[in-house]
Order: structure tokens, then sequence, then C-alpha cells
């Protein structure tokens, strides 16, 4: 792997601890899915992702507008992970350029920079308005717009999906070990690394750089 | 297994030299019951040019020294230390933790550098897994069957457990190292040298010890007036096996009072793990059979155990509890 220069960072299930239901909540209003709630929010969100990307065309003004406020309802309700701040604040000491390329709505992620008061640490920011679509289409939008190359690029994410729109694109996905069990059962898909915690990352490219640097 | 080539230098000069020249592709052999397994298994981190240190005959001592500490040649065998009246006279925890290190045919192989400066035993690793410490970017050990050889302290990358008892020996009795490097000797505490996973020379391992320096001896202080010390190792097979947990452990007394101590676990950490809060706790206190379950309540207030290995946190602080009642009597 190459000296990595940028992360590029989904909230949802890999800066916090969301809820599940409003993402639920979501596919159910928008888009008839039917059955209950499961309780990893990870899971939830990039399923609803699929739907979204499946519909016919852009959500209407209301959908959007109740898209965005249940997407708010969850960034109010999530709990940042207590090693996100200092992990970020080292990564940016290192030169590593942060961006948030997330499928959340921009009223949602905006939501979420300010409530954690993350904008200092964070290069850009694309959300699925921006880049006009869900999945890899915020991961592009970062990179275009940031003229970051992906094969210095990492994406951190907890879901196969994430580990298959990561390849899609061409940068790193790294596997954020939140739960031992699913970790083991998402590492067979290839990940290009893995860390149980954000604060594990500056070290990760540490090594890579020392490992280049040694040839 | 893995295709090597075999240099065999009869200086330390001489090694450092050779392992210079071929950067962090060549390792120090001695013993080879760790090196050899990891070229058996054809891990991506075994070398590809083996040092052989046996030739160097400065290496392979036991010896008391002006001030009556002891000094112990790196190359010198487990087995050798385990039957030293020198050592047992003065030191005899030590004595006892090496003779608890494996089975006495390795101990006739091993060496006391070796010991130190070994790598991990997580069976990822040793299976050939693409993990930090082979070529991958992925603990296993903290996603898999964590039960035996892992950390229950947290980790940085790897999560694998240092094996080693000696460190965890030595440390109680402020034990130094002395390294060859190739700007002179360097003097480092076992415990700088074996602080946990490291990023060295591009690579992770428990030790700071640099591809082209060489553990030549370990100096033990002479033992001070008054201590007591103790050895505790609990392990999957009694016969020999690596330590679920372990404990070494020395206190300074006065009479019955503690005025100082070293506490000092293994097999929990990716290092000798030093628990300064129940040192700090035991200061002052009394010796008597009510303190172990005292000092219990104070520690390992950090623990952080993976899914299958929180059973090592209580293993370890019953260790410090019988440890404590051994000193009792």
């Amino acid at each position: 792997m190459q000296t990595i220069e940028a992360l590029l960072l989904e909230p949802v299930g890999c800066l916090a601890e969301f809820p599940s239901a409003p993402f639920h909540e979501i596919a159910v209003r928008l888009f008839g899915r039917k059955g209950k709630a499961i309780s990893s929010a990870s899971l939830t969100y990039w399923r609803l992702l699929n739907l979204i990307e499946r519909a016919d065309g852009p959500l209407d003004a209301g959908k959007k507008s109740i898209a965005e406020s249940l997407e708010v309802e969850a960034v109010d309700a999530a709990s940042i992970y207590e090693d996100v701040v200092p992990a970020l604040a080292e990564l940016k000491s290192m030169g590593i350029r942060l961006l948030v390329a997330s499928s959340l709505s921009r009223r949602a992620a905006s939501r979420f920079i300010e409530r954690n008061s993350l904008a200092k640490f964070l290069s850009g920011v694309c959300t699925r308005d921006d880049a006009g679509g869900v999945k890899s289409a915020p991961l592009l939008n970062a990179l275009g717009n940031a003229s970051l190359p992906p094969e210095k690029t990492m994406f951190l994410t907890d879901t196969v999906e994430g580990i298959k729109v990561a390849r899609g694109v061409g940068v790193h996905p790294i596997l954020m070990m939140n739960d031992p069990d699913e970790a083991q059962r998402l590492a067979m898909h290839n990940p290009s690394g893995g860390v149980i915690s954000l604060h594990e990352m500056p070290d990760f490219i540490r090594l890579l750089a020392a490992q280049n640097q040694r040839g | 297994m893995k295709k090597v080539s075999i240099y065999r230098p009869t200086t330390v000069d001489e090694a450092l030299q050779i392992l210079s020249r071929h950067g962090a592709s060549a390792s120090v052999y001695a013993g080879g019951t760790d090196l050899l397994v990891r070229l058996k298994n054809r891990l991506e981190q075994a070398p590809s040019y083996l040092v052989d240190i046996k030739k160097i005959d400065h290496l392979r001592y036991i010896k008391e020294d002006a001030q009556g500490g002891v000094e112990i040649g790196a190359a010198t065998k487990l087995a050798e230390l385990a039957d030293s009246r020198l050592l047992q006279e003065k030191y005899p925890m030590f004595v006892e933790a090496i003779g608890k290190i494996s089975s006495p045919e390795l101990r006739n192989a091993s060496t006391l550098g070796g010991d130190l400066l070994q790598e991990v035993w997580c069976q990822y690793l040793r299976g050939g897994y693409s993990c930090w410490r082979n070529g991958g970017y992925l603990c296993y050990g903290a996603i898999g069957d964590n039960s035996y050889y892992h950390s229950a302290m947290g980790g940085r990358l790897c999560y694998a457990v240092y094996p080693g008892d000696a460190a965890t020996a030595l440390i109680p009795f402020d034990a130094r190292a002395k390294l060859a490097t190739p700007q002179g000797e360097k003097e480092l505490s076992i415990e700088q040298m074996v602080p946990g996973d490291m990023l060295v020379d591009g690579k992770i391992q428990s030790h700071v010890v640099r591809y082209n320096e060489i553990l030549t001896s370990v100096v033990i202080p002479p033992p001070k007036p008054g201590v007591r010390a103790s050895f505790e190792k609990l392990r999957p097979r009694g016969v020999w096996d690596f330590a679920m947990a372990s404990l070494g452990i020395s206190l300074q007394l006065r009479d019955k009072t503690i005025e100082d101590s070293r506490v000092v676990f293994g097999g929990i950490s990716g290092k000798p793990y030093r628990e300064k809060t129940v040192e700090a706790y035991l200061k002052g206190k009394t010796l008597n059979a009510e303190l172990g379950e005292q000092a219990v309540s104070v520690a390992l207030a950090d623990a952080a155990p993976l899914k299958y290995n929180a059973t090592k946190i209580d293993m370890a602080k019953g260790l410090l509890a019988s440890g404590l009642a051994r000193l009792n009597t």
C-alpha cells in the first residue's frame, strides 16, 4: 500500500454510534419497507442507501424533507466515539487531509460536524446533495474536488457495501472493527486493512510511510 | 522452510557489520526456538539472512560483577540460568521463573536474549495470516479467538501479548540490558527495551532493538537488603506453555512495612505490564494476610479485555493475591 495522504470519513459507522431507527423510518416512509428495524445503524443506513440509489430519480421535495429531518434526528441522537477527536487532531497534525465523504444529506452532515466541533479538522465535506448521489458519488466528488490520488486515500467503513464502494472508486477500504463477530465476517471481503479504533490510524499511516521509505 | 543464508561471525563487531549490510532482511540467530519456527512457517517477516552469534564466545556467561550484581551473556542458555548456583543464591525468584519457561528440551536450546526479544506467539501470525506483523494490515486476534495469547489491556494495531517470562521476572530487580550498536554500547532498562508494540525499522515489534543492534548482556543489580520476590504463572497446560497470566513481584521490606515494590504482570498485555497503581498502593502498607485482597481491589483498573479474554484479568488479580500471600509466609 502506498503512503497515505487522505482519509475519507463516513460519519455513520466510523465516527459515531448512530441509532438505527431513524434510517429504518426513512426506508419505511419513503420506500414502503416492511419489517422491524435491526440494531445495526450501519447496515440499516447502507440498505437505505441502496433504496435511494435504486429509486427512480432524485427524491421530491416532500420526501427529501422527511429524509433530512429523520437524518438530523439520527445525528442528534448519535454519540461520537471518544477516540475520534484526538485521532483526527493527530492525523491532521501529521498532514493527513481529512474529508467527510458521506451519503447523508448536507443538512445532516453539517449538523453532525457542527454538533461535534469537527470542522477544524476537515479539509472538505462532500454529501449526497453535493455529489448528486449516494454511495460512490460522494467519494468520487471528494476525490475530484480535493484532487486526491485514490491510491493514497483510505475510506473507513464497517459494512460490505462500504468495502465494495471504496474498491469501486479505487480507494483503500479500511475496516472499522466495531463488532468482533461482524468484523470477522467482513474481513473475508478483503479490506485493505482494519482497525479496532480510530486512534490506531496515525500508527497505521506511519507504518505505511516507514515501510515505503524502507522500500 | 524459507531458504536462508547463514553467517557465522566470531566477533560482535563483525556481526554488527553483517546486520548493517543486510538491513531488516537479516536477523540474529542464537537458540533458534523462535526464529526457526518462523522460517519453517514461511512467515513474510522471517529473515533471509541469519547471523549466527553462537561462535561469539563472550556472549555466553554468568558472572558476578564488582558491585555484587550478576551479568549474564545474552546467548546463555535458559537451562544454564536454571542451574546456576550464583543466580539461585542471589535471585531465586528469577531462577524459578526461568524454570517455568517452556520445556527442559527447549530450555537447553533457548537463550536469555531470545526469550527477551522473541516474536509474539499469536496463532494467527504463526499460522501465516496476513496480519500486522506478517505483511498485512489487520489484527485477526482482536476479532477472532483471543482467549489465550491476546492482550486484555488494549493494543496498538497488534493485540498479541508479549510472551516472554524472563522480562517479567527481571523488571522487579531493575535489571538492565546492554546492546552493541554501530555507534557503540547502549544500555536500557528491561522495561525500556520491551515497551510493547513499537514501529521499529518499518516493522511492528515488541522491543526497540533495531535491525543492526545486538543484545549482548543483561545486568541484574545486587540484591537489596530486605527484598522478597515471587514469580507466579498460570498456563493452559501445566507442563509447559506460555503464560495466560504471570506475575513478577518484589517487595522491599523493613520489618513488615513495604518501603518499595515492583509489580509486573506478564501474559496479559503487549508488554510486561508494570502495575504502578498497585506499587503506589503498597508503599507504606504492612505485609499481612489481608493485603492481597486489598491490593487486588486497585489492580488493573485500565483493563480492556477483548471478547474472549476477560478471564486473564481475573487470573492476574488472583496471582497478585497469591503472590503477596506467598511473600507473607
